[in-house]
């Protein structure tokens, strides 16, 4: 009989060595790559492929290529075989700015710099109203970028109404980037400062009240600085390239979100009238392709409009492209909110929140959570999409790159543009791809 | 007890109809009701609606008086006066715009046939190397998916249409392969029936061995259930078709007279070809959906459960025989909705062939015949009414198949 001590006494048995001779490289390359002869003559074809593809891929585009020739002439004479890099890189400017005049193109730098820094703020955790940060970005930052880019004297060739929200969408900049310079000092920010203030006109929601006075302050002092400036005119028909082809991507994405919601919220009504009128659009939208809704835009949209009214190309195709990825948008959104289990709903309901409510407060946020990967998916396919923009002949980054093989210098040179923008559009929505393959992951983690 | 019936008192209050208020309080509780303000939403959004039309329709009836234009369809029948490159039924510039519509149709649906027919091909068997245990082939075929649909298709056709097609050598030094396939930078051209009837001598005779040998085997395969009760399938269904193919060839064989392209002067005469534009639009396409649809294969086969595999490995089954038994039938479950979206997407992608010049409908009938008749409103609407049916037809299609493999439902 053994002792209850030798009983409760843990021996641990020796480990096991590991097998060091089982998987080493060598072998996981056989096992994997050549257990059988089917196999391994896969094997050797895939290597044989990739190594010719390979070879033949570098030695046309890096070790033949021609970087510096003054026309195709030259290229060729230099190495015939190789790409005529020259020309793309003679034609930069135009790929990127289109037939945008040379010395206003800082404006053009600009606005997408000021685009970028208008959101680096949501990257502050200890900033107020980072919400707001976003929907400024979609409501107000258009204003400043489309002045911006047309140019003309502040206040006097653009609107009234453009003026103003111009005005407004600098103050609101200058805002967001005070309190972030004041929350990094670890001092109240200009709301807080203005808070005393407001608190003597009412009592109630003084933080709003707080926020808009600091607002309108930095608006009229902004719009005064402008008043002052005075950029030389761009017209519409010259922008292009990469700046128009983005130009119109972003705005299809961001106008897309609030099109696809409302789409898919009336789809999804209970009230049959609404409910047939999105369900028609949704699906007229869908069926058709791309290319017919803009053509219908350009040819149709001055037929139905007013006679003296004339809508420039670019903004005919906006709304075409809008219509269309909002249709799409929908349909995710859709998927999203089926998604939502009734709980939510009922609990909304009985917490005393209306429809809307409901929806902005809980259904919503839920929803396009869950449905990040599509959309992200939707976002590229809107990015790509832009490219149907050139056939109706906008000078998009594609039809540019077209254009190079009809210039007296470069005439022929259809691969090497077509090469680079390729690559372009690769490195773009391979990126957000993975970028959204990462956002899921870090959601997933959250939950 | 008295709990209870209070209660009681307070639960039949609240089923109690509401009690009808007058005045002010009656209109507000009215007003406030969940019924009417949905009427009055629905009322507004309606009248919004017809307004629009309204309004929009005045535009245009305005617009198009200014221009001295009339709105009818009545321009189908006058004649078109331009020429089509390429279409597979017979068209000159003598024939009217409703023949435009129909060269279009039927060029597209050409294109858009081939194109779905082959990327389905080439993306299934993508899909299936792409989940390959060999980490070579796998990842092959994951540089292919991914660098095939992150380049926008546009792009990608004009690629294959400037830099590949455009640039074959002209027709007298082109490719040939045995005197009847040529490829040059003209088109591809290949051998084709001479004459309509011969070749429907052949296709009838086709249809009638087929039938009468199905019929055989379909009497065959019941007299051996009656009689065995064995209910495994006859293992002659290729056998049936290659029969009926043999017999219908030597059959038709004596009817059909082929016209063989040759070399003429600087061009090839005979024969039937594909323009280069149709080439390089169809293997970009192809490409791009079967990138798509790999895609979609994955997800499905991945969305099976591992223990379907190592079933069907405990059982003997060869790997492909797990493909073919186990896995595809249980995964088409999975892939027959994205895959009919591939579809139509497909049929609508085929428009981007109007980039290369490619005569398909928006090509010949959206820009050529709006240029020519100015007829906006209704070549457009005609347009969008085709993709729209062909959209509706491929969807409702798929939509039996899908529901005829689903599990079902008790």
């Amino acid at each position: 009989m053994n002792t209850d001590a030798q009983l409760k006494r843990f021996v641990p048995s020796p480990a096991r060595k590991p097998k060091s001779s089982d998987m080493t490289i060598l072998r996981w390359i056989r096992s994997r790559c050549f257990n059988s002869i089917g196999n391994s003559i896969l094997t050797v074809l895939v290597l044989g492929l990739a190594f010719y593809v390979i070879d033949y891929a570098l030695n046309w585009a890096v070790f033949d290529a021609v970087w510096h020739a003054a026309n195709r002439r030259e290229c060729m004479d230099i190495s015939p075989e190789g790409a005529c890099w020259a020309g793309v890189i003679d034609w930069f400017n135009g790929l990127m700015y289109g037939r945008y005049p040379h010395e206003e193109q800082w404006r053009v730098n600009l606005g997408v710099i000021l685009a970028v820094a208008w959101l680096l703020p949501l990257s502050c955790r200890s900033i107020a109203h980072r919400s707001l940060v976003l929907i400024s970005w979609v409501g107000l930052y258009p204003f400043l970028g489309a002045w911006l880019f047309l140019g003309g004297a502040f206040g006097v060739e653009t609107g009234l109404l453009h003026t103003v929200f111009t005005s407004l969408a600098a103050g609101f900049m200058v805002m967001i980037y005070l309190n972030w310079v004041l929350a990094l000092l670890n001092r109240p920010s200009l709301t807080d400062l203005a808070y005393p203030l407001a608190a003597r006109f009412t009592a109630r929601q003084t933080h709003i009240y707080s926020l808009l006075i600091v607002w309108l302050v930095l608006a009229v002092i902004s719009g005064a600085v402008l008043s002052q400036v005075a950029l030389p005119p761009v017209a519409i028909e010259r922008w292009g390239g990469l700046f128009l082809t983005l130009i119109i991507a972003s705005f299809a994405i961001t106008m897309s979100i609030p099109i696809g919601v409302l789409l898919a919220l009336g789809r999804r009504s209970k009230l049959p009238v609404i409910h047939w009128l999105c369900l028609l659009i949704i699906e007229l939208a869908r069926a058709v392709p791309l290319i017919t809704v803009l053509f219908m835009a350009v040819t149709l949209l001055p037929i139905f409009l007013p006679s003296d009214m004339e809508l420039n190309k670019l903004s005919q195709v906006l709304c075409a492209v809008c219509l269309f990825s909002g249709a799409y948008m929908a349909e995710n959104i859709r998927g999203g909110l089926q998604a939502i289990p009734r709980g939510q709903y009922e609990a909304a309901q009985t917490l005393g929140l209306g429809y809307w409510m409901t929806m902005l407060l809980i259904i919503l946020p839920q929803a396009l959570r869950l449905m990040i990967p599509n959309i992200m998916t939707s976002f590229i396919s809107i990015l790509k999409d832009t490219t149907l923009v050139s056939i109706i002949g906008l000078f998009d980054i594609m039809l540019m790159a077209r254009n190079i093989a009809n210039d007296k210098d470069w005439v022929g040179l259809h691969t090497e543009p077509l090469a680079m923008i390729s690559i372009l559009f690769f490195v773009l929505c391979y990126g957000m791809s993975q970028y959204s393959i990462n956002l899921e992951k870090r959601l997933k983690v959250n939950r | 007890m008295a709990d209870y019936s209070t209660q009681q008192r307070v639960m039949n209050e609240a089923s109690a109809p509401p009690v009808r208020q007058r005045g002010w309080a009656g209109l507000t509780s009215f007003l406030n009701r969940d019924s009417t303000r949905g009427n009055v939403i629905q009322g507004l959004t309606l009248l919004f609606v017809l307004c629009l039309i309204v309004y929009l329709g005045s535009n245009a009836a305005y617009n198009l008086d200014r221009l001295g234009m009339m709105f009818g369809f009545d321009f189908l029948s006058s004649t078109s006066g331009f020429d089509i490159s390429w279409s597979l039924i017979p068209y000159d510039p003598s024939m009217t715009y409703w023949r435009v519509f129909m060269v279009g149709i039927v060029n597209t649906l050409v294109l858009s046939f081939n194109v779905i027919l082959f990327g389905t091909i080439i993306g299934t068997i993508v899909g299936i190397l792409r989940l390959s245990s060999n980490p070579l082939v796998a990842q092959l075929a994951r540089c292919y998916v991914e660098v095939v649909r992150n380049v926008p298709l546009l792009i990608q056709i004009i690629f294959w249409f400037t830099a590949v097609f455009s640039a074959l050598p002209p027709p007298r030094r082109g490719y040939m392969l045995g005197d009847l396939f040529f490829l040059n930078n003209r088109g591809f051209y290949f051998p084709s029936p001479q004459g309509d009837i011969s070749f429907f001598w052949f296709l009838g005779a086709f249809v009638l061995f087929a039938a009468a040998a199905w019929l055989l085997r379909r009497k065959a395969q019941q007299a051996r259930i009656n009689q065995t009760g064995n209910h495994k399938a006859l293992r002659t269904g290729w056998l049936v078709w290659g029969v009926a193919l043999v017999l219908a060839c030597v059959i038709g064989n004596g009817f059909i007279e082929w016209s063989v392209p040759a070399l003429d002067g600087f061009n090839l005469e005979g024969g039937q070809y594909v323009p280069v534009a149709f080439g390089a639009a169809f293997v970009a396409m192809t490409v791009y959906r079967s990138a798509a649809i790999a895609e979609s294969v994955r997800a499905g086969m991945e969305s099976i459960d591992r223990g379907q595999h190592e079933a069907a490995r405990t059982i003997g089954f060869s790997r492909f025989q797990t493909l073919r038994l186990i896995l595809i039938p249980q995964a088409i479950r999975a892939i027959i909705p994205p895959l009919a979206n591939s579809w139509l997407v497909a049929v609508k992608d085929s428009s981007l062939a109007v980039a290369i010049g490619f005569p398909e409908l928006v090509s010949v009938f959206m820009q050529t015949s709006i240029n020519q008749t100015g007829r906006a409103i209704e070549i457009i609407s005609m347009v969008m009414g085709f993709y729209i049916f062909v959209s509706l037809t491929i969807s409702y299609l798929l939509n039996k198949y899908n529901a005829r493999v689903q599990y079902k439902v008790m």
